[in-house]
């Protein structure tokens, strides 16, 4: 089996004391969208930390085109060409929105003019309020930044945590398309959303997780399609 | 009579700003307030005092002895306290700042004993003009002072790692993930912090006097400085600073001079109550 | 020696009231107190001055002590009512500095320095000199059992369970109707009652106070003595208080054996030892030597070893 850019295998990772993801699988390829979505408590934020590096797996395999880097601290995740954007303090509160951004490419300095043009094209309001702090923008606007940000690192892969939890509808319609045209560019983007629904429908591939396991993995079409996920899942948000 | 009263007072802030820059700082990454400040610019005066009048060193080479002594000592603070806690409540972290404050206390008794010291160095007339008195040294704290209130605004407002110290005292997670070594970045952070509380142990060798005790009295008018300008923020440590510095010297129209230190509580009290979050602070956004 | 033994004993008992009282306040109600010195002083001028220039009977000034304790604390907590603790910490050491200046600047009603003369004590008429000693001895031991049969009993009763609700977190004890502000006000001005009881008992027993006495320092002798108890667990800091006296009083014997130490370094090392074993006890057992009874998942939940992660910002 070819391995795919994203490739995390028998993930166990927990807080403390217990594990709350007990021996998971995801991967993801160059250009293609997952989306991980399961009920409240179901570790789905933990698996991602814990790609992330913000949280250290306790058992398990992560690989970046096939380089290991389970066990790596995240400033050296964040190297291997890994961005993640965290569903709550995203943004660097106290700095301004470019200084923000400039953080984002903290690891390669000097690309930051072209990427900065081309982030700001995708987020024109990004350079109109660029010496805001960012601690004082609106919550849709510091979810920009927090992309921003992360589009920065020019990654290859994207690890979002409920990208649009916070959003007015009409927002998190944006939010999608946005994420899409990103993918387009041939980054790989792993997600966790509440919003199951319209995430699965830009995604290409799907996991159920409920109890810190896998109940399901499967093209996201044939998720939207399952009955059984629909009810339990999409039901309440259609 | 009060245009004295002011220039005492403006000394007095240029000995509380730079501690209470480097508190604001060091409060950023360990989000408790660290009772063992004092003892740090007790550390620095000390160095200072060593090598200036045991060693026979001009008081500026001294100085600057003092300043990387004491960055070595703060930054041994973390990594031998301080970091293995990090974690713990603030409250159990503040008990062990206070411990901490009173081993080095004691330390420095233990080999000094409890008399009261100063520099070798000439004496000099002070300057008079209208009716006022400034000393040379004085002076020197005073442009000191506004060099290194300066040198910290463009490090961290214009170099890498500045931004980086900036970046990781607001978000330290986020930080990590951007790619930035924040366990480098923090122990960069102390250094800088430990040679400030240094500098400030020569200026209140030069100001003050030198004995075991002379931070713990700086300590509380630092806090009043931090906490009138927002903890957390350096800007608002140098104008809390100005404020207080003027503020406890101009009691002395009113009350007695030995109530000085009661000044600086009396601010954080009265501070505290109408606006938590200090005059330049923004409120902490609890979710 | 045995005169000694009893001057010590006697000394315990103060802080064992004194940290019975911080238990109250600290390890019960998670409100930090470092300001015991000034609650401390506080009780010891009020019966002093009250006993010495308006010659009230000791009884009375005792009382009068617990009673400017009881406003003291009462006036502090709620200074403190939206303060974070750390700011507390502050606000009640800045209150404990301010009560000692003024016992030292004030001169011409407190002697300053000099120190105030207290010839009255307690019962002084009933017994001779060689058993008065005892005497106080018993009744500081009925002052301690006292303290503890209270704070006991409030640590027992329904309101020693909103006590810890408040502790653990104040907004979820707002939500279940507790009324936190009214609790808080009214733990720390008892506690603060207790501080001032001390004070008394100690001003009366040694008869002469002066400012240097009530030092922050104190606050770091009690504090230790009830993180080596163990925070909610009164009877673990009687056996801290002990455990601090030892080691303050136990380290003198020292010089006996250490000639080229002075009395100055000593006493030095002294507080450096009582420093590094508090650091030593925090970071080992955050919650005390001898845990909280019934209640040990509290150590668990405010204490343990945190990860780096974003959820710990919630």
């Amino acid at each position: 089996m070819a391995e795919d850019l994203l490739q995390a295998e028998n993930i166990c990772v927990g807080y403390g004391r217990g594990d709350i993801v007990h021996g998971v699988d995801v991967s993801v390829s160059a250009g293609r969208i997952a989306t991980i979505i399961g009920p409240n408590g179901a570790g789905k934020s933990t698996m991602i930390k814990a790609i992330a590096g913000v949280l250290m797996r306790r058992e398990g395999s992560i690989r970046i085109d096939g380089q290991e880097i389970g066990g790596k601290p995240a400033s050296e995740i964040a190297r291997c060409g890994v961005a993640y954007v965290p569903q709550e303090a995203n943004v660097f509160r106290q700095l301004t929105v470019t200084e923000n951004l400039q953080m984002g490419s903290w690891i390669e300095p000097e690309e930051f003019d072209g990427r900065y043009e081309k982030v700001c094209a995708l987020f024109p309001i990004l350079k109109e309020r660029g010496k805001v702090r960012a601690g004082n923008l609106s919550g849709g606007q510091r979810q920009m930044v927090a992309f921003g940000m992360a589009l920065m690192v020019e990654p290859k892969v994207l690890l979002l945590d409920e990208p649009s939890a916070g959003l007015s509808p009409a927002m998190v319609e944006q939010m999608f398309d946005i994420i899409k045209q990103v993918n387009k560019t041939g980054i790989a983007v792993l997600m966790v959303e509440q919003n199951a629904m319209q995430a699965l429908k830009i995604s290409d591939h799907g996991y159920v997780m409920a109890a810190g396991q896998v109940a399901m993995s499967a093209p996201a079409s044939e998720l939207l399609d399952s009955s059984e996920v629909s009810e339990l899942y999409l039901g309440t948000r259609q | 009579m009060s245009g004295q009263l002011i220039i005492n007072g403006i000394v007095n802030a240029s000995l509380i700003a730079p501690p209470a820059i480097a508190f604001s700082l060091l409060f950023g990454i360990l989000r408790f307030p660290n009772f063992a400040i004092g003892a740090y610019v007790t550390v620095g005066a000390f160095i200072a005092y060593a090598l200036n009048v045991g060693a026979g060193m001009p008081l500026w080479v001294a100085g600057l002895g003092a300043m990387a002594g004491t960055a070595v000592v703060v930054w041994l603070s973390d990594v031998l306290v301080f970091k293995p806690m990090r974690g713990h409540t603030p409250v159990t972290l503040l008990v062990v700042s206070i411990a901490l404050a009173l081993i080095i206390e004691h330390v420095i008794r233990l080999f000094y004993g409890a008399d009261v010291r100063g520099f070798d160095l000439p004496l000099e007339r002070p300057i008079k003009f209208a009716g006022m008195r400034i000393t040379g040294e004085q002076i020197d704290i005073i442009i000191m002072t506004i060099v290194i209130g300066i040198a910290i605004h463009l490090l961290l407002q214009y170099t890498r790692i500045g931004k980086a110290m900036r970046a990781t005292a607001d978000n330290e997670v986020l930080a990590e993930v951007r790619g930035i070594n924040t366990s480098y970045v923090i122990a960069f952070t102390w250094l800088v912090c430990g040679a400030l509380f240094g500098l400030t142990g020569v200026f209140a060798g030069l100001d003050l006097v030198i004995e075991p005790l002379v931070g713990w009295y700086l300590t509380i008018p630092i806090f009043a400085a931090a906490i009138l300008g927002g903890i957390g923020s350096p800007y608002g440590a140098m104008l809390g600073s100005l404020l207080v510095g003027l503020a406890e010297e101009l009691t002395v129209l009113v009350l007695p001079s030995s109530y000085k230190i009661g000044v600086g509580f009396v601010i954080i009290a009265v501070l505290l109550l109408i606006r938590p979050h200090g005059l330049l602070g923004q409120p902490e956004i609890k979710k | 020696m045995s005169a000694y033994l009893i001057s010590m004993a006697t000394f315990v008992g103060f802080f064992m009231i004194l940290a019975l009282a911080l238990n109250l306040q600290w390890g019960m109600t998670g409100m930090v107190n470092f300001g015991i010195a000034g609650f401390y002083a506080l009780g010891a001028y009020t019966s002093g001055l009250l006993s010495v220039k308006l010659g009230w009977p000791v009884g009375i000034t005792i009382a009068m002590s617990c009673v400017t304790g009881l406003i003291a604390g009462g006036l502090v907590a709620l200074l403190s009512m939206r303060l974070r603790e750390d700011y507390l910490a502050i606000v009640t050491l800045g209150f404990g500095e301010i009560v000692r200046l003024i016992a030292l600047n004030e001169d011409q009603i407190t002697e300053g320095p000099r120190g105030l003369k207290i010839d009255a004590r307690p019962f002084a008429d009933m017994f001779d000199r060689e058993t008065y000693p005892l005497v106080y001895l018993g009744l500081v031991a009925l002052a301690v059992a006292v303290v503890f049969v209270i704070v006991e009993c409030i640590r027992r009763s329904p309101m020693g369970r909103t006590l810890r609700a408040i502790r653990e977190d104040d907004v979820v004890a707002e939500v279940l109707g507790k009324n936190v502000l009214r609790h808080r006000i009214q733990v720390f001005a008892l506690g603060g009652a207790f501080m001032g009881l001390a004070g008394a008992l100690y001003a009366h027993y040694v008869q002469n106070i002066s400012p240097e006495v009530f030092m922050p320092m104190v606050a770091i002798f009690i504090w230790m003595s009830v993180i080596v108890g163990g925070a909610g667990n009164n009877w673990g800091l009687l056996l801290g208080a002990g455990v601090v006296m030892t080691i303050l009083e136990g380290s003198r014997f020292m010089g006996d054996f250490i000639d080229f130490l002075d009395a100055e370094q000593l006493s030095a090392i002294r507080i450096i030892v009582i420093g590094v074993l508090l650091i030593a006890i925090l970071r080992v057992r955050p919650r005390g030597l001898i845990p909280e009874p019934k209640f040990s998942f509290a150590a668990a939940s405010t204490d343990q070893e945190r990860q780096p992660s974003i959820e710990n910002a919630k």
